[in-house]
């Protein structure tokens, strides 16, 4: 996935959708005064969670896979004046940190590129101190079985880089099994104007034919859970889960 | 593009070895970090340290 992510790291920097939004300020609000020291962003793509947190922590360590990605946060995060947040090239499955080092983990955008997302989550819980709070913000699929899979195939005709977008369902299953107590996840509608979607990934012409081809044909069912509009713009849904170490 | 931005003194507090959870040596000359336990050193590019097993240096 690095290299699908490689030329286009400014774009995720300067990303609307990624730098706005309800959830972004639930991450700052849950941050904020209360006295937390390290955390880590896993999978901080464009560096947005980074950058809200940092004000308001010790010290933030950004990780990613992609080291353009990487080397625009550290980019911006001078631009802003923000001296602390390091960065490593790392995958979630495998973390470079001992056990509990970590008082709150963030994770918002990612978990849909990962390989493997129950390893992905226990290695995010066994970074977190005992106490420590993580997040995970991602679009999750609809309930529907069918709308599940025109969203992951419209998702993979976009970028070949995506995995899964899990429910909310699957979600709950993974991070309870990889011991996390959660609270009742918040979710949001997040629109997607088509243009910009494909643009941020730089998908190929006859993807983009593809993906408008399938939304043409799209049974109502589907039209109707994704939103999928005229232009091919669409909605999405996307879930935050609070957790904490589970007692 | 190699070692010529050196590692944050804060983050080498931090890193250990992915696979063994040990200690890293960090060998500020070739810009690596060493995991004499694993027989791995791992990168660092402008001062990013690349922490992939598939992309460390095997050493003796």
């Amino acid at each position: 996935m690095a290299s699908q992510y490689g030329e286009r790291a400014a774009d995720y920097v300067t990303s609307a959708v990624h730098a706005q939004g309800a959830d972004l300020d639930r991450i700052e609000a849950l941050a904020a005064g209360r006295g937390l020291g390290r955390v880590l962003d896993l999978g901080c793509g464009g560096g947005h969670v980074s950058y809200r947190l940092a004000p308001h922590v010790t010290q933030v360590v950004a990780c990613d896979v992609t080291p353009p990605m990487l080397r625009a946060v550290e980019h911006e995060a001078a631009q802003r004046g923000l001296t602390n947040i390091a960065t490593s090239e790392a995958p979630a499955e495998r973390l470079p940190f001992s056990d509990g080092m970590f008082d709150g983990v963030f994770c918002r955008f990612s978990t849909h590129h990962w390989t493997d997302l129950e390893a992905g989550l226990r290695e995010a819980r066994r970074v977190l101190a005992p106490g420590g709070i993580g997040v995970f913000v991602d679009v999750t699929a609809p309930a529907s079985a069918m709308a599940d899979s025109w969203l992951q195939t419209l998702e993979l005709l976009r970028d070949i880089a995506h995995v899964r977008d899990y429910s909310v369902a699957e979600w709950t299953g993974a991070l309870t099994r990889s011991g996390f107590a959660i609270r009742p996840p918040k979710a949001a509608r997040l629109r997607m104007a088509f243009e910009n979607w494909v643009a941020r990934t730089r998908t190929p012409e006859e993807r983009v034919a593809a993906i408008r081809s399938l939304q043409r044909q799209a049974p109502a069912e589907v039209t109707q859970a994704l939103a999928i509009e005229s232009d091919g713009s669409f909605t999405l849904d996307v879930s935050t889960f609070e957790v904490e170490p589970a007692g | 593009m190699t070692g010529s931005t050196p590692l944050d003194p804060k983050l080498l507090a931090l890193l250990v070895c992915p696979l063994t959870k040990g200690p890293l040596i960090y060998d500020r000359e070739r810009s690596e970090l060493v995991s004499e336990a694993a027989g791995l050193a791992y990168p660092i590019h402008d001062g990013i340290p690349i922490m992939l097993p598939e992309q460390a240096r095997r050493i003796g």
